[in-house]
């Protein structure tokens, strides 16, 4: 019995730390910069891409040093040559022009690769089971759980600390906790907020990288998967509150929960995230934990 | 995009409706011979009718839907059960498609319309995808899951067999009579109220105006015109594929309207003329990488020419006359909807 | 019965106490200004009074009507029109559609699916409209987008949005702001032309000159509180009020 609970819990972590960090990557963007970015999965869906061609070429390893450095550098470069110049025209041009960016960057994967999934094979140390009984003293006799896995639930738990650290120990991370609260001011203060959005557009890209190099042997390598994760991580955004960060991870887990414990009823799992998503926009419009006013 | 409101006289209006008219009606003439492939035709009039009523909802009153397919493929599957289940008679099954698309805007635009713009494009792009799992995993039995509906008899109308050319001057019908009540409801009150919605909403909640009503109806006429276009395109083709529901559905009508220049409802028609055209016709020569072109393109508008192909023409047509006149007064303000 | 009773309205924002007690009175016909240094909580009295936001005790009375729970356009209906402080008016629209909204919902009520009706047909209304922007000198502008209109034109527009639906009571809120002495002085002509009209004004002020040529009665708040209300030369000399602003950073 608890080992059935355990692993249902465990499942629910692994089901939710793509989308956990994909949308934290969209919520520190929209937060901070007040952007919404509709491409946000085909950054994730080019980590993916640009690891499993690493990967499949020069080793697992490359892939875990280049990816972030390209996904950041890409992230960078998205925010100065593009979404700048929409800081001040309306959300509506801004949604717009990001999705025209997804579907171009979706096409471009389709041009160059196919159309068809690509294999991303686990690197060897990646591969087989853990057992988890080894560690986990109230587990009841064999209870196995593929490490491959494990290993994404721990990336997704790692990075949700680093980037925690990042905002509450830095300079740089103050600066941009003040910046999600009142921009404003911010600007008003002389602050360099410029490069500073450049970095936290290259870090929300990052992350979602990570989420591709971690979750592409779990997910599928193919066009269609940046959209894929899009919609359901863009709920977990909207359940956990727009621009809140712990609301994402909140909201990420309480999904994933949901997609585990329905398991069984695989009819209700498919609809399952939405049909939260309404309780809770209905009960609690700004989100689990989402600052009253904003966007209601 | 204003409406002058003295100057707009009926006679032009009228001159414009019979304009359009006569280049719908004379399109199986024309269009060959430009390359278009029988049945393209009607395909390009049903899915300018979708993009009319989106024009309404993201022109007119400033809301971006990123799960209008939710519309086109709920009627789309709805006629197809009707026609397949209960008489090949297209009225009924029209008449019960729309009834239910509206149900379901009812229920949609209450989760969704009562938050900003933000919320709405997310929550519209989610609740579609919800519909589109459910018709490939819950109701697969009715809706023929991954296969789509299939086996739908060929439709009638008062006991006659609907061949092409019928379908398409049924389409036709539609779609003239779509658009000269859209040009109606955009120079109405009501239509008024839209554009002030889009224009400063907060400021309308103090003017007297009970704001949530017209958004709601705002959205329910766009749904309709949605729900027409999804019923057309079961008559025109009789079977039902999942991809009615999907996101690249809603993103599709999204493209036509912003291509074409929305608020000017005569734009979202020619963006879906354009799209199809594009994609049917000048892609044999481009092979697969047409929507990747067509989606540059897209970005391209969007950021150097927001107001679309329709903005386009305006400003080419302004540059020319300024060059034909110098020291004339050039690049002059249309305040006029023309045609 | 005063047109606008307020009594015993307290708001609170967090920690910090916005309103206390709030006990006013507005007769109809009057103009009545309400005054008082920065953050006295004049700007959340407007807000309760035009259905913003909600108080947390007492009451507000429009024509012996509860306001409470009533929708802000609900309110607009019942006769209150707002005029904000930073012009709120349509910029994309021209400024004939911008003061036809108004009196539109004015002939139509709140809600009117009249999807099929031309402007033809509702030509009383456009004439309507125009009226109303000659009476702010704004007719030779009708067609013109109301986003180029300088800023005090802008607030001339507002004002006629307002007045096309022919309110009993007016709410301006720092009318004059960031005007110059040109502007304030035919801001106070406007204003005194249709007061003329019998209309009920409650205007929130900082310019002292507007506040004294213009209002038959005062009140003066201060931290959230009511501190003095009267005609305004008896309110001139009380003492707790030139306390409240020279204790205050004020102009």
């Amino acid at each position: 019995m608890v080992n059935s609970l355990f692993l249902q819990f465990l499942t629910g972590l692994q089901l939710g730390a793509i989308y956990m960090l994909i949308a934290l990557g969209l919520t520190l963007i929209f937060g901070t910069l007040g952007v919404v970015n509709f491409a946000h999965g085909a950054l994730f869906m080019l980590g993916a891409y640009v690891a499993v061609l690493i990967s499949n070429s020069i080793g697992f390893l490359w892939a875990l040093l280049l990816v972030p450095v390209i996904l950041f550098v890409f992230g960078i470069i998205m925010e100065r040559g593009l979404i700048r110049y929409f800081y001040d025209r309306p959300h509506t041009d801004q949604i717009l022009v990001t999705f025209g960016l997804a579907l171009v960057i979706q096409e471009a994967l389709k041009w160059g690769f196919g159309a068809n999934n690509i294999p991303f094979p686990l690197p060897s140390w990646g591969v087989g089971i853990v057992q988890l009984q080894e560690y986990l003293p109230f587990l009841d006799g064999f209870v196995a759980y593929p490490k491959w896995r494990l290993i994404l639930v721990c990336v997704s738990l790692v990075t949700v600390g680093a980037l925690f650290a990042l905002l509450q120990f830095t300079r740089f991370g103050l600066v941009v906790r003040a910046g999600m609260r009142d921009p404003e001011m911010l600007r008003f203060l002389g602050v360099n907020v410029t490069l500073r959005f450049s970095i936290v557009f290259g870090l929300g890209a990052l992350i979602a990288g990570l989420a591709g190099l971690f979750g592409g042997p779990v997910a599928q390598v193919h066009p269609e998967v940046g959209m894929h994760f899009l919609v359901p991580s863009f709920l977990v955004v909207v359940i956990g509150g727009m621009g809140s960060l712990p609301g994402a991870v909140l909201a990420s887990v309480v999904l994933g929960m949901a997609l585990s414990f329905s398991a069984e009823y695989s009819a209700i799992q498919q609809i399952i995230i939405y049909l939260v998503a309404v309780i809770v926009l209905l009960v609690r419009p700004r989100g689990l934990l989402g600052q009253k006013g904003v966007m209601e | 995009m204003n409406t002058a409101v003295k100057s707009s006289s009926s006679r032009g209006d009228l001159k414009a409706i019979v304009l359009f008219a006569a280049i719908v009606l004379s399109m199986p003439f024309w269009f060959p011979l430009i390359g278009g492939y029988p049945g393209l035709d009607t395909k390009i009039l049903i899915w300018a009718i979708f993009a009319l009523g989106f024009d309404l909802l993201l022109g007119f009153m400033g809301y971006l839907s990123f799960g209008h397919a939710a519309f086109f493929g709920v009627s789309a599957y709805t006629t197809g059960l009707m026609l397949l289940h209960v008489t090949p008679n297209i009225i009924p099954a029209m008449i019960v498609s729309i009834v239910v698309t509206m149900a379901l805007a009812l229920a949609l635009g209450f989760i969704t319309l009562r938050r900003s713009g933000i919320y709405f494009s997310i929550l519209t792009l989610a609740f579609a995808e919800m519909l589109h799992r459910a018709a490939l995993s819950i109701f697969s039995d009715y809706t023929g899951g991954d296969n789509g509906l299939t086996g739908i008899p060929s439709p009638e109308l008062f006991g006659r067999v609907l061949h092409e050319t019928d379908i398409f001057y049924l389409c036709a019908a539609f779609i003239i009579v779509g658009f000269y009540l859209a040009r109606r409801i955009g120079r109405s009150p009501f239509g008024l109220m839209l554009r002030a919605i889009k224009s400063n909403q907060n400021r309308l909640w103090y003017t007297g105006i009970n704001v949530p009503g017209y958004r709601l109806y705002g959205f329910l006429l766009s749904a309709v015109y949605a729900s027409i276009a999804g019923s057309l395109m079961v008559i025109y083709e009789p079977y039902v594929a999942t991809e009615f529901l999907h996101w690249s559905t809603s993103g599709e009508v999204v493209i036509m309207s912003v291509l074409g220049g929305v608020g000017t409802l005569f734009g979202p028609m020619l963006g879906a003329a354009f799209m199809l055209y594009f994609e049917n016709v000048v892609s044999a020569t481009l092979q697969e990488q047409w929507l990747l072109i067509l989606g540059l393109l897209f970005m391209i508008i969007v950021i150097f020419l927001p107001g679309g192909f329709v903005d386009g023409g305006r400003r080419l047509r302004n540059w020319v006359q300024g060059r034909k006149a110098p020291g004339a007064n050039a690049g002059s303000t249309d305040t006029e909807r023309a045609e | 019965m005063a047109l606008l009773e307020v009594h015993n309205v307290s708001k609170h924002f967090g920690g910090v106490q916005a309103l206390q007690g709030v006990e006013l009175a507005v007769e109809e016909g009057t103009i009545h200004s309400i005054i008082g240094p920065n953050g006295a909580g004049k700007s959340t009295l407007l807000n309760v009074l035009t259905g913003q936001i909600a108080p947390d005790t007492g009451t507000v009375e429009f024509d012996g009507q509860s306001l409470a729970d009533v929708k802000p356009y609900d309110i607009n209906q019942l006769g209150i029109a707002r005029v904000f402080q930073t012009p709120a008016i349509f910029p994309e629209l021209t400024l004939l559609e911008n003061v036809a909204i108004s009196a539109f919902a004015h002939r139509d009520g709140k809600f009117a699916f009249n999807v099929m009706e031309t402007p033809a047909h509702a030509h009383e209304v456009y004439e309507d409209a125009e009226r109303m922007l000659a009476e702010v000198q704004l007719e030779k502008q009708l067609k013109q987008e109301a986003r180029h209109l300088s800023r005090g034109d802008k607030r001339r527009l507002e004002l006629a949005i307002c007045l096309a639906h022919h309110p009993r009571l007016l709410l301006l809120d720092e009318p004059t702001a960031g005007m110059s002495r040109h502007e304030t002085q035919s801001t106070i002509e406007l204003l005194k032309r249709i007061s003329e009209k019998g209309m009920t004004k409650v205007v929130i002020e900082h310019d002292m000159h507007l506040v004294f040529a213009l209002s038959e009665h005062l009140t003066v708040l201060a931290q959230g509180q009511v501190i003095a209300d009267g005609k305004p030369e008896d309110v001139r000399g009380d003492e707790r009020v030139v306390e409240a602003y020279l204790g205050g950073a004020h102009e």
